[in-house]
């Protein structure tokens, strides 16, 4: 038999011709109930009554009203419990009546010094307490002398709402505010507002049968024979030939499930390394505790300039002293420090001290790798890159982390110039999806010429830098080794990292806050 | 780092022409400053390190001067020989050796040149002093003391003067003691039995240097003439700021004259500003450029950078003004060509170098573990080896002697981490309130003290995977633990039963490859679960896998 019915989905009208036959057990048993009640019910009440299975019901309710059968209303509630500090304060007593019984006890009036000497309040309480007293009108605060005191004005004052409420909820446990006497209404942001009581937000599903639902079953319903689950045993009998298969409502929304994924900080840093391999360059990796010879003298970096300060580089208690490289090395090293050695420099002019070269500290610069990679290559051609961790002593705020990754290449050949490092970041920034790049003169102490590159960013409206760039100064590369030029570029991950996934807080990249893995896209 | 004021009515006066905030905005990079700030009448530069001679307006514009070709080449200053005399007593040698000097005359000084002035003192104290250690300013009221003076040391207690901000005399031990300037320098004197002292042939004191300048001598807008004193450990770094002291002065319309230094082996008469002489080859500055310049055309971008070019061919002869003390070696100056020609004159060309590409191994199997634990349905997390001793040791119940840091700025971070495990126990703390289950790993570095190492200590590749869900158990981890083994093709490895403090007794296996071993799993011990404050079992393993990459 079949009954033509009108029903509304998402704005369209359309007519569909419901067999009875294709109504559950559950759809028939949860109709049924609706019929007998003939007023709206709760979900709460049609599971207690029925007997039914929670989401079987849910389910049955939704598909139901989809066909028309049933209206379904979603109210929201609102409860009322007390929290960990209300509990307290409804065992003990308001922190103001405290005070109040204290002073009263005291005659009427008590100094401030006295109230804390008698530990009747914690310390930190003492001045919630005050004032409330006073906002309340039982006590008065007078300062004479540079001494407060506190006076009793109303010595038994009846209990206010808040106290009632208080009082109310912790004998209640947990109240609907719909059910709360109208008296003490006024007491909940009171209440609120002092941390003492909570809100809980609930939402009710009420279903009522509409016309054509009771259409439906005066109709006669007969229980659908279909079946949701196509088993093993319906194939291999091929008896699903004689079973329906029930249509189900693919429209209706899924719970949402999530892959295991990587890092959006890994799929970035492979993407730079792809860009780098893409276009030659062997990938290198070298040790994150180094020694200071390393990381600054091999890179003519004064002994004291400021970036080899404490307060910009991590020191080491263990271990706290790194060998030295051959001793060759270290005394052209030396005397390039000293006076330009053989490099054609004039040197700085100081007399070196190899202590400070051994101290052992975490590498600042992924340099450090790169130039311990030159010592070791000095045939040409070399590209190397590397995109690692490196260390800064810094607090972490949302411009800096103490812990960040650089990224880092260098080609070494006999006939690059200056014009070829503007060539390859060029390149390097097109692949990321750059395009308008300048480049202006810059300084770093350890190259020359220098190069800064800035980029165009497209959502701020402005030159952002990048990389910083340049050829590897003669008193660097000469004591390795090396007398043909080395272009080498470098710069943070994290900021491109912030760019391309639209943060404003760097620690956001490392928080490994799940719900934020779990959502953010695949990086394309 | 220090900024710089340029504004727009010194700036013009200076150049001689009119320039607006969006020209110097617009020309000021150029020559490799960055601009911090810009503002309706000024612009608002950041210090570089590398040019101290641009710590002032003055010395902006000498540079400016030269880039917009409104006067190129050497700047000429004259000194001329001055009556003054300084000696240096031996007594200085063991605190502050090095002392040298000059006489400014006929300055015209206001406010704001006086506040140029000190700032310009600052930044050079700061940036060639290294914070006053190396090399520090005195300026004084020449007319104000009597020549000859006197550079020797005092014992703390020995003399008494009144310095600068005091207007009580004080002895140099009580300067340092109370006084602000003393307590923010002391250091730098640290351990000195005697305190270097500047005073006239009638015992006043000029200054106590690197600390305070005597209230006597003290430059006031209605000071004409200065005494300039800049005392240190390293002669080349105060002559350099001697010289871009004296030439901003010279641009600032003072007549500039020497003081005989007389050290008892040598005297000095400073400022010398004669200039240096390098020889630039043209065609190496071609080749490392990638530009085919005429000489001619390298000697004019050179002008314009304020060198001076004396013989022009293939060699170059160039004079590099005294204020210069950036130019260390050739290269300096080819970059100088670079600046001078424009960089946004330099097209970008791509090397020809052609290499074949190469992907470091433990990237790459740090790679493949992570395809494997994604295919597990895991969620990559990344953390820190930045870590804190009490929750990788302490709250995993477990003893160790990881990596150590000696001035760590925050709390928070006082080792590297040797485990992987604490991380991810964080992280789980971290989430409480996401929905369970929760299937998380890392792939990262570890880093473990090791004498026969180079450093000292080792960085080795770790694997470490958690679940955490109503139901976490050892059986569960255990599959994936075992899949992952399977995965990377390790065929002889063993799960033994053993007893770890992290985990539930029991409920804990350690797993062998050949004997050796390379990892644990197991259940988390409930006393670990409080520690991290997690509510819910947790399941986890770690593995070091290094062997694997010396395996290949």
């Amino acid at each position: 038999m079949n009954v033509g019915i009108v029903t509304v989905a998402e704005g369209r009208v359309y007519n569909l011709s419901l067999s009875l036959k294709e109504l559950r057990e559950v759809e028939v048993k949860v109709l049924r109930f609706l019929a007998e009640r003939g007023e709206k019910s709760r979900l709460s009440d049609i599971l207690a009554e029925t007997g039914l299975e929670h989401a079987a019901v849910v389910k049955s309710l939704a598909w139901l009203e989809d066909k028309g059968l049933v209206s379904i209303e979603s109210i929201k509630l609102e409860y009322l419990s007390l929290t960990d500090e209300g509990k307290r304060y409804a065992s003990s007593g308001f922190p103001e009546r405290i005070l109040l019984s204290f002073l009263v006890e005291k005659g009427g009036e008590a100094t401030l010094k006295d109230v804390f000497e008698a530990g009747i309040l914690p310390e930190s309480i003492v001045n919630i307490a005050i004032g409330w007293a006073r906002r309340k009108g039982w006590i008065d605060v007078l300062k004479t002398d540079g001494k407060t005191t506190l006076r009793v004005l109303s010595p038994s004052p009846t209990r206010g709402s808040d106290e009632v409420l208080l009082v109310f909820l912790w004998e209640k446990d947990r109240v609907k505010r719909s059910e709360l006497p109208e008296e003490l209404a006024p007491a909940i942001d009171l209440l609120y507002k002092r941390n003492l009581l909570e809100k809980q937000s609930e939402t009710e599903i009420l279903a009522q049968i509409t016309s054509s639902g009771i259409k439906v079953l005066e109709s006669g319903v007969e229980v659908d024979e279909g079946v949701s689950l196509l088993t093993p045993d319906l194939i291999r009998t091929q008896a699903w030939r004689n079973v329906k298969l029930r249509r189900f409502n693919v429209e209706a929304p899924v719970k949402p499930v999530y892959p295991g994924k990587l890092h959006p900080v890994v799929q970035l840093i492979n993407e730079i390394r792809e860009i780098f391999l893409s276009i030659g360059f062997e990938e290198i990796r070298g040790p994150l505790v180094e020694s200071a010879f390393w990381n600054f003298d091999a890179l003519f970096t004064p002994q004291d300039h400021p970036a080899r300060e404490m307060h910009d580089t991590f020191y080491l208690k263990k271990p706290s002293i790194v060998k030295l490289p051959d001793e060759g090395l270290v005394y052209r090293v030396a005397k390039t420090h000293e006076n330009g050695w053989e490099t054609g420099s004039k040197g700085w002019g100081y007399t070196w001290n190899a202590e400070l070269a051994q101290q052992a500290i975490l590498r600042t610069h992924t340099t450090a790798t790169t130039i311990r990679h030159l010592a070791e290559h000095r045939t040409p051609p070399v590209k190397v890159f590397s995109v690692d961790r490196v260390y800064r002593n810094e607090r972490v705020d949302y411009k800096h982390l103490a812990e960040f990754h650089q990224i880092e290449g260098i080609i070494v050949d006999k006939n690059v110039t200056l014009r070829d490092l503007m060539g390859v970041l060029r390149e390097f920034y097109w692949k990321l999806g750059v395009k308008k790049v300048q480049f202006w003169p810059s300084f770093f102490p350890y190259t020359e010429p220098s190069i800064q590159s800035t980029v165009y960013v497209e959502k701020y409206k402005a030159w952002v830098e990048l990389c910083g760039a340049g050829i590897f100064r003669p008193e660097v590369t000469v004591p390795l080794g090396v007398k043909i030029p080395v272009l080498a570029w470098g710069g943070g991950f994290e900021r491109i990292a912030m760019l391309r996934l639209g943060l404003d807080d760097i620690r956001d990249l490392y928080r490994n806050s799940l719900g934020w893995l779990r959502q953010i896209p695949v990086i394309l | 780092m220090p900024t710089l004021v340029l504004k727009v009515k010194r700036m013009s006066e200076l150049l001689g022409r009119e320039v607006t905030v969006e020209e110097l905005e617009r020309i000021v990079p150029w020559l490799g400053v960055d601009i911090e700030d810009v503002g309706s009448d000024y612009i608002k530069i950041e210090y570089n390190p590398n040019r101290p001679d641009f710590s002032s307006q003055e010395g902006i514009a000498r540079a400016l001067k030269g880039f917009m070709e409104i006067e190129t080449g050497l700047p000429k200053y004259t000194v001329n020989p001055g009556p003054v005399v300084l000696k240096v007593d031996p007594s200085v040698r063991p605190v502050r050796p090095w002392i040298v000097c000059g006489v400014v005359r006929g300055l015209k000084l206001d406010e704001e040149r006086i506040m140029e002035i000190i700032e310009m003192e600052e930044a050079l104290d700061w940036a060639i002093g290294r914070d006053r250690a190396v090399s520090s300013i005195g300026l004084h009221n020449l007319d104000a003391v009597k020549p000859p003076f006197k550079y020797h040391a005092v014992w703390p207690d020995e003399i008494r003067f009144v310095p600068l901000d005091m207007d009580v005399e004080m002895t140099p031990k009580e300067i340092l003691r109370v006084h602000p300037k003393g307590v923010a320098y002391r250091r730098i004197l640290e351990g000195a039995e005697r305190y270097p002292i500047i005073t006239d042939c009638d015992g006043n004191v000029l200054s106590f240097p690197p600390i305070i300048n005597g209230a006597l001598t003290r430059v006031t807008e209605d000071t004409r003439n200065i005494f300039i004193e800049l005392t240190g450990t390293r002669l080349e770094a105060i002559f350099a700021a001697l010289n871009i002291l004296v030439t901003a002065f010279a641009e600032m319309g003072g007549r500039l004259e020497s003081v005989a230094v007389e050290y008892t082996d040598q005297v000095l008469v400073t400022p010398n500003l004669s200039p240096s002489r390098w020889m630039l080859n043209v065609k190496s500055a071609n080749k490392l450029l990638g530009l085919k310049l005429k000489p001619e055309q390298v000697a004019k971008c050179l002008e314009k950078m304020r060198l001076g070019v004396e013989s022009v061919g293939e060699e170059l002869l160039v004079l590099v003004p005294a204020y210069r003390h950036d130019i260390m070696h050739n290269v300096d100056l080819i970059e100088e060509v670079a600046i001078g020609y424009g960089y946004f004159n330099l097209e970008p060309t791509f090397p020809s170098t052609v290499t074949i590409a190469a992907e470091n191994s433990t990237q790459k199997l740090s790679n493949k573990l992570r395809m494997i634990m994604i295919g597990f349905g895991f969620t990559e997390v990344i953390n820190f080896t930045l870590a804190n001793y009490k929750e990788h040791f302490e709250y995993m119940m477990v003893k160790g002697d990881p990596v150590r840091i000696l001035n760590p700025v925050s709390a928070e971070y006082d080792i590297l981490r040797s485990s992987l495990l604490p991380c991810l126990l964080k992280v789980f703390g971290n989430n409480k309130h996401e929905p369970l289950p929760q299937m998380i790993f890392e792939v990262g570095d570890v880093i473990v003290l090791d004498d026969e190492a180079e450093t000292g200590a080792r960085r080795i590749l770790h694997l470490a995977g958690a679940i955490m869900h109503s139901e976490a158990n050892f059986t569960e981890i255990k599959s994936v633990a075992e899949g992952v083994l399977r995965e990377i093709d390790v065929q002889d490895y063993v799960f033994k039963a053993t007893d770890h403090p992290s985990f539930i007794p029991g409920r804990c296996a350690e797993v062998k490859v050949r004997g050796n071993h390379i990892g644990v799993v197991g259940e988390i011990h409930p006393k670990v679960l409080n520690n991290f404050e997690l509510e819910y079992p947790v399941g986890a393993f770690e593995y070091d896998l290094q062997f694997i990459l010396e395996r290949e």
